[in-house]
C-alpha cells in the first residue's frame, strides 16, 4: 500500500501494535509503541528507521499493553515528549492494572510518564500534516484516531481494523453504551475523506467502505447477542497470553482461566463453564481458528 | 489469534510474535526477516513481499 511522503508504518504482530513513524525535519513522531516483551526489537526498529533523526514526540492512540508497552524505553532511550489522550491521562497517573487491563488479563507494561494530553477536536502537527484528534470510544472508552484530511490518511488504533475492532471490553464489564460507541466511532469514520486506514494491526489499507461493512456486520452480531461478545473475548484473551507465553501445559489452562480475573469473570458473568469446560471449548475453538496447536500436553500458539 | 481472515489476494505478513533479532544472525529468531525488511514490509510490493518470504526456509535451516 503506497502511502505519502513521510508517513511510514512498521508492521509487527498482534502482540505488539504498529507503529506509526511520521517523519519531519523538526522531529519525528511515533504513534503507538508495542507491547513490552518486544520492546528491543520495536528499539531496534526505531533506530533504523529513524537514520539518526531525531525523535521529538511519542504519541498513543489507546493505552492498552500493545500500544504503549514500548513507552518508558522509548522515553528513556530519546528524552522524547510524551502525549496521552486525555481521558488515559487519569489512568496512567495512578497505573490503575484494572482499567489499563493489565494484571487483570495476565498483561503487563512498564510504567511511564505523559508530558501531555490531548483531546476529541484537537490539531496534532504531526510529520508535515495535520492531524484532527478523533474520539473513538468502544474498545476503549478514551481511545481516539488521528486523521489528516491533507494525506487522506487514518490512524485508526484498535477502533477499526481491515476485519473487525478490537474487543469491546468496556460493555462486557458494566459500561453499557460501549457497543453505541462503537458504532457511533464506525458511523464517524464514514465520513471521514480517506484513502488509506492505518489500523493499530495488520496491513494498512484501502478499502474502507468494504472494511466499515464487515465491521458493521460483526457489530450487529454483538448487538443482538452480548455471550458473543463474550465468548470472542476471552478467545481473544487466552490468544493473547500464548502469544506472549508461546507454549502452556495443557494441564495448567483450567487453573489459568480460573485465576485470570478477566476470565474468571467472563465466565461467572456469561460464560458458566466449569474451568475444566472453559479450557476446553477455548482450545477447541482456537484449534479451529487455527490459532493454537497441541501437541503431548503442551498447548502451543500458532507458528510456534 | 489471526483476528483478520483478509479478501483477495494478498501476502500476509510471517510474523508470528517472537520478535527477537539474533545479535549473531541479524535475523529476527521469529520470521528470520532482517531489520530492514520488517521495517520496509508494509511499504512492500505483493512482489517484493514473495519474494523475502522466499528466502525464508533457506534462513531457517542454516541456523
Amino acid at each position: 500500500m503506497k502511502l505519502p511522503e513521510g508517513i511510514q508504518v512498521i508492521e509487527r504482530g498482534w502482540l505488539s501494535s504498529n507503529n506509526v513513524v511520521l517523519h519531519a525535519r523538526t522531529g519525528a513522531v511515533v504513534v503507538d509503541s508495542g507491547y513490552g516483551a518486544h520492546v528491543a526489537q520495536t528499539l531496534a526498529l526505531l533506530e533504523r528507521v529513524l537514520a539518526g533523526k531525531k525523535l521529538a514526540r511519542l504519541v498513543n492512540t489507546h493505552c492498552h499493553s500493545d500500544h504503549m508497552g514500548g513507552n518508558a524505553a522509548i522515553q528513556k532511550k530519546y528524552g522524547c515528549r510524551t502525549s496521552v489522550p486525555d481521558g488515559e491521562a487519569p489512568l496512567i497517573d495512578r497505573w490503575d492494572e484494572q482499567a489499563l487491563i493489565l494484571a487483570i488479563a495476565d498483561q503487563r507494561a512498564e510504567r511511564f510518564r505523559y508530558d501531555d494530553t490531548f483531546r476529541d477536536g484537537d490539531t496534532l502537527r504531526m510529520g508535515g500534516y495535520d492531524w484532527r484528534v478523533i474520539a473513538a470510544p468502544g474498545h476503549d472508552t478514551h481511545a481516539v484516531m488521528f486523521h489528516s484530511p491533507e494525506a487522506r490518511v487514518l490512524i485508526s488504533g484498535d477502533a477499526f481494523w481491515e476485519n473487525g475492532f478490537g474487543v469491546v471490553f468496556p460493555q462486557l464489564f458494566g459500561r453499557d453504551t460501549a457497543l453505541a460507541e462503537t458504532r457511533a466511532t464506525l458511523e464517524a469514520i464514514g465520513r471521514l475523506e480517506v484513502d488509506v486506514v492505518i489500523p493499530g494491526h495488520g496491513r494498512p489499507f484501502g478499502d474502507a467502505g468494504a472494511a466499515l461493512e464487515r465491521a458493521f456486520y460483526r457489530l450487529e452480531g454483538y448487538e443482538e447477542d452480548i455471550t458473543r461478545l463474550a465468548r470472542h473475548c476471552a478467545k481473544v484473551m487466552l490468544s493473547f497470553a500464548l502469544l506472549e507465553k508461546r507454549s502452556m501445559p495443557l494441564a495448567e489452562l483450567p487453573a489459568y482461566v480460573a485465576r485470570v480475573p478477566i476470565l474468571a469473570e467472563l465466565n461467572s458473568r456469561y460464560l458458566r463453564m466449569t474451568p475444566a469446560a472453559m479450557a476446553e471449548w477455548l482450545v477447541n475453538e482456537l484449534e479451529r481458528a487455527g490459532a493454537v496447536r497441541r501437541n503431548d500436553g503442551m498447548l502451543y500458539a500458532a507458528g510456534n | 489469534m489471526n483476528q483478520d481472515t483478509r479478501p483477495g489476494g494478498d501476502v500476509p505478513s510471517p510474523c508470528n510474535n517472537v520478535c527477537r533479532m539474533n545479535p549473531d544472525t541479524g535475523l529476527c529468531e521469529g520470521c528470520f526477516r532482517t531489520l530492514d525488511e520488517i521495517a520496509a514490509w508494509s511499504a512492500m510490493s505483493d512482489a517484493e513481499k514473495r519474494a523475502v518470504l522466499a528466502q525464508l526456509p533457506a534462513r531457517r535451516t542454516l541456523r
